[in-house]
């Protein structure tokens, strides 16, 4: 469990340094069991800021979203840093960023928070539905405790934590300018248990089930934009000329949307599970990127996102990888 | 769909989209056809400069429009005329084919392969042997007939 004010003061000893302009983090939410995104431009801003298993969202997507005008006569650009505090899996998607020269390091402060799992929102909104107001959650040993009403809820973390951080290897931020309490103890290894019993279901069985998600779809590309690694000035699903892919939302061409999306993430994509996490039709993409995560790791022996110095996946080979696709 | 419409639906006339490289895949095209070996009339071949040029999304893109496979070919390791754009070929389509899998392709429509500038021969048997291994499933079709069911 990260300390508030240590937390607290640390962004305010970065905020008010004078090679920093903001520092993006979280703030309690407006509805339910949300918390937003904050950021703090003077030192006073960096009262609002709090680190609970309820941060789910990964902040990584900040520093590139952010809209660059331009520059008016006689005007510098303004080439102070920008802070972000990350998770672990946060921290791996800036290493990749980092990796792809999508930003430079040295434009950068990392609050590091050794992270404990988050929770996931839509099983708790199933559980205390009529709750609309800001709800804090505390984490004791293997119990939430949630404070509604007045009366005092316990809830087994097992019941409530993410899927993706079930399986969580890198806890602990890879890169950090700053560590906010101690680093947590790495239990887990991933097992793949859910891959590897889909990929022993038929052909047909295995489409059915994507089919009846894939119809969900409504190409809203929450998906895109909440993942921090898709971050193409124009994404290859806005393209007119060629179009890759049509924009009208029926099955073949949602289908190929989400093969496409998974696809461009393979050998990047550190399951932070953003991407499941903003779907509004709840269709389970990690289960399309963690088919090719493992893959990956048995075929090539990678994991994305753990030194800025390495070479991505696709922009490397190696002359023993295994042949046994070939005709 | 049931068992007995499945038979009855098998593919006759399968098309399958053959992408070659142009320097040794396309010779070995070009040699089946001076030497008159046979081939099926069912591929359709689209040349490119070198395998690497192939994107994944053209895969998808040919599904998408109707292929009931794609077979990609290019020079064997080592003989590629950049060096080592197979290399590269070869790490994104096995995993692009793992994931069609996923999603339920036969991994039958999705094949790849080397072929190089003397290999006529490998070339006429290998269109052949796809097109006879798509002939015993049904067509991929277009707007949610999709997938092996």
């Amino acid at each position: 469990m990260v300390d508030q004010k240590e937390l607290i003061n640390a962004v305010k000893e970065t905020v008010s340094r004078e090679d920093v302009r903001y520092i993006v983090g979280y703030e309690e939410g407006t509805y339910g069991f949300e918390t937003a995104p904050s950021f703090a431009y003077t030192s006073d801003d960096a009262r609002k800021f709090i680190f609970n298993p309820l941060c789910t969202k990964n902040l990584v997507v900040y520093p590139i979203l952010e809209e660059k005008l331009p520059l008016k006569r006689e005007e510098q650009e303004d080439d102070r840093k920008i802070g972000i505090v990350v998770k672990g899996c946060d921290s791996r998607a800036l290493v990749q960023i980092l990796q792809e020269k999508g930003l430079k390091r040295e434009n950068l402060v990392l609050i590091g928070i050794p992270c404990t799992g988050v929770v996931n929102t839509k099983k708790i909104k199933d559980k205390f539905p009529n709750q609309t107001e800001y709800t804090d959650v505390k984490e004791e040993k293997n119990h939430y405790v949630f404070s509604i009403e007045e009366s005092v809820q316990k809830i087994p973390k097992k019941e409530l934590l993410a899927d993706v951080c079930k399986e969580c290897e890198y806890p602990n931020p890879v890169i950090f300018d700053i560590l906010i309490g101690e680093e947590t103890e790495v239990e887990t290894e991933p097992t793949y248990i859910e891959v590897r019993e889909f990929e022993e279901k038929s052909l047909s069985e295995k489409w059915e089930y994507w089919k009846k998600h894939f119809e969900n779809c409504i190409r809203c590309y929450a998906c895109r934009e909440a993942c921090p690694l898709c971050y193409c000035k124009t994404c290859m699903a806005d393209f007119l000329d060629p179009q890759w892919i049509r924009r009208s939302v029926d099955l073949s061409e949602n289908t190929a949307w989400n093969i496409m999306r998974a696809f461009h993430l393979a050998g990047r994509c550190v399951s932070c599970g953003e991407c499941e996490r903003a779907c509004p039709a709840e269709i389970p993409l990690m289960k399309l990127n963690k088919v090719l995560e493992k893959e990956i790791r048995e075929l090539y022996d990678y994991t994305a996102g753990l030194d800025p110095e390495e070479k991505t996946l696709f922009g490397t080979f190696n002359p023993d990888d295994p042949e046994e696709f070939i005709m | 769909m049931s068992k007995t419409t499945q038979i009855t639906e098998l593919n006759s006339n399968p098309n399958v989209v053959l992408f070659l490289c142009r320097w040794c895949s396309g010779k070995g095209a070009d040699l089946a056809g001076t030497s008159r070996l046979h081939y099926p009339t069912n591929v359709l071949p689209i040349m490119v400069n070198c395998s690497s040029r192939i994107d994944p999304q053209h895969v998808v893109e040919a599904f998408l429009e109707g292929a009931d496979g794609v077979l990609i070919t290019g020079c064997h390791f080592g003989d590629c005329h950049y060096k080592t754009g197979n290399y590269k070929t070869f790490r994104r389509m096995a995993l692009l084919s793992r994931l069609l899998k996923q999603v339920g392709v036969n991994p039958k429509r999705f094949r790849i392969t080397w072929i190089s500038a003397t290999e006529g021969a490998k070339f006429a048997k290998i269109t052949t042997e796809m097109v006879e291994d798509l002939k015993k499933l049904p067509p991929y079709g277009k707007n949610g007939k999709g997938g092996d069911s």
